[in-house]
């Protein structure tokens, strides 16, 4: 029975085989000069469902609010490799605005990032809203952006600045009901400071290559805008939030606090 | 003679079987993975598992066989992060060509040629690939049990009487001959695959008892995944099936119906060394069916209901399975 024999060796050999481990060294891999794409997935939701124009959420003090427009700035994006290096991106392009109406079938809006260096990235840094650097540039200095945010409602007036988040929909409470709210979010000129930033790890290891094109799936929780670090309620003037002193940074820190990274996709 | 002619098919379809694979490795290497497509998840346990050892190896009987076998199965899973993101509804229909060869009275193989033609419906808009999925070979090794014989008795005849006992070792190899298709460039998660695209170990132990009237048939197979070209390793797998049959016979035909239970138990994917979160999952099915001999043919049918599963997070979730089979008993 030769045959048999060599029909147990070659199976053996295989399931051998197959189970060892592959010994491509990502360690050895020269990076140098490699360039690649890496796209931010933006995914709005309450606690965990996904967010709906029209839908009503509720939340604390017996509150509940729908909206029918949902947009938020974000900038400085950079990225921190496994050895510690900061990769920043350009910063003339270093500013997008989400917004919720851009999302595909499954609500995600793709911020699409080209030529980041190739590397193994542990963890993404980003802005929310306009720095005072980059307001400082004057409205030469925006670049296009400031047209874009213009089209998108997302300015007051060059001497204010920008919206950095804007929520736009109606509110009830226990004593008023669909009554307009309006989060419009964002420093005040030089003389308030609201830009927040955020630092979120990658739960995988982002592998950015010139023939990949990774995938940061972020979701931003639209409830810890008003359920966040601080409770903002309705019936104590958050329905109408804009340039105000006291209530836009508190506003800020919560959505500072709103972003998480659910997943990577290394394809 | 006969022990002979067997053999003969046995290397036939063993050679057939090699030759196939290297023209699909061939075919493979003149294009060596231009298209960076992403694997899903899904593929290991609904489309390319078909082959795997809680779908059976063969008939309840362990009769030798070439035959063919329709499996209908269909999934639900969400394509999004949360509890209310859409749900994609996919239908996979794989058809087998598969066997249990013997080579002498100890040893046997068994193998299965999957096509698989799977379809997925998401907001109104299908999808489908198809294409061959992923074959699997099995060598085995029978070890009978016999019946005691008394101590007092000289026996002169040389047959040993069967206890209807036996154990069955398996070592095999699944094979990546499915293709990965592109799938339509959308926006939500691109779904399944009619291969896994890796090399896997196949170590099973079965357990059969076939009695007079009732009969069963216990398979345990464990799975050591590869890694394939995209540096994706599905997660080790366990299947198990358990069946039992009582075996009603009249002249013209043997009427088998039965009842089982069956499973699988998935680790973590692992992709550039790391392990994914919401991976990993099980599943426990409940069966029941029939089979029909009839001469030299076996006719079976069986229908599979989950009785608990999690399965990725609970991003999928199996909602039936119809099997159907004819077989040409060796």
């Amino acid at each position: 029975m030769k045959f048999l024999k060599y029909t147990f060796a070659l199976l053996a050999c295989a399931a051998i085989t197959s189970c060892s481990s592959d010994d491509d060294n990502n360690n050895s891999e020269d990076l140098t000069g490699q360039t690649g794409e890496l796209i931010l997935k933006f995914d709005n939701g309450v606690g965990d469902q996904d967010f709906i124009f029209g839908t009503t959420y509720s939340k604390s003090n017996d509150e509940s609010f729908q909206l029918d427009n949902l947009k938020y700035i974000i900038s400085n994006v950079q990225f921190t490799d496994s050895d510690g290096n900061i990769f920043m991106y350009p910063v003339e392009d270093n500013v997008f605005i989400v917004d919720e109406t851009d999302g595909n079938n499954a609500g995600e809006i793709y911020i699409t990032l080209n030529d980041i260096d190739a590397a193994n990235y542990v963890s993404v840094s980003f802005g929310v809203g306009i720095d005072q650097d980059r307001f400082a540039l004057g409205a030469d200095g925006q670049g296009d952006f400031l047209d874009e945010a213009s089209e998108e409602g997302m300015m007051w007036s060059w001497a204010s600045g920008y919206k950095f988040i804007r929520l736009d929909g109606t509110f009830s409470t226990t004593t008023l009901t669909n009554e307009p709210l309006n989060v419009h979010m964002g420093s005040v000129g030089t003389a308030l400071d609201n830009y927040r930033e955020v630092t979120l790890s990658f739960p995988n290891t982002v592998l950015v290559r010139e023939t990949t094109s990774p995938e940061v799936h972020i979701k931003a929780d639209i409830a810890k805008v008003f359920d966040g670090t601080t409770t903002a309620n309705f019936a104590d003037g958050y329905d109408q939030v804009h340039t105000d002193v006291n209530e836009t940074p508190i506003i800020a820190d919560n959505i500072n606090a709103m972003f998480t990274v659910h997943h990577v996709h290394n394809d | 003679m006969n022990v002979f002619q067997n053999f003969k098919t046995g290397i036939v379809v063993f050679a057939i079987t090699l030759l196939y694979t290297n023209i699909a490795q061939a075919s493979r290497i003149e294009n060596p993975c231009a298209n960076h497509e992403p694997f899903k998840v899904y593929c290991d346990l609904c489309g390319c598992s078909t082959s795997s050892g809680s779908f059976g190896f063969g008939t309840l009987s362990n009769a030798n066989f070439v035959g063919v076998r329709y499996i209908y199965q269909n999934f639900e899973s969400r394509n999004g992060i949360f509890e209310n993101s859409p749900v994609s509804k996919e239908t996979f229909n794989t058809y087998q060509l598969w066997a249990q060869i013997p080579i002498n009275n100890s040893f046997y193989v068994s193998a299965n040629l999957p096509y698989q033609d799977l379809t997925r419906n998401f907001n109104n808009a299908k999808e489908n690939i198809n294409g061959l999925g992923d074959a699997s070979l099995i060598g085995w090794y029978k070890l009978p049990f016999y019946k005691k014989q008394k101590e007092d008795k000289v026996d002169f005849n040389a047959e040993r009487e069967a206890s209807g006992h036996s154990l069955q070792f398996g070592l095999g190899i699944k094979l990546p001959t499915g293709k990965f298709e592109e799938s339509l460039a959308d926006n939500i998660n691109p779904g399944f695959q009619v291969g896994t695209g890796s090399v896997d170990g196949i170590f099973s132990l079965g357990y059969n008892y076939g009695g007079e009237k009732y009969g069963v048939n216990t398979l345990f197979s464990y799975y050591l995944k590869g890694e394939n070209k995209n540096d994706y390793q599905f997660g080790n797998q366990f299947s198990y099936a358990t069946n039992l049959y009582r075996a009603f016979a009249t002249e013209k035909m043997n009427i088998m119906p039965f009842v089982g239970v069956s499973g699988d138990v998935y680790k973590k994917i692992t992709q550039y060394d790391e392990t994914l979160e919401d991976t990993d999952g099980n599943i426990l099915n409940a069966s029941f069916g029939s089979e029909l001999a009839i001469d030299k043919f076996i006719f079976g049918a069986s229908y599979t209901l989950p009785i608990s599963q999690s399965l990725f997070g609970d991003n999928v979730e199996s909602k039936q399975r119809v099997s159907v089979y004819v077989n040409f008993a060796l």
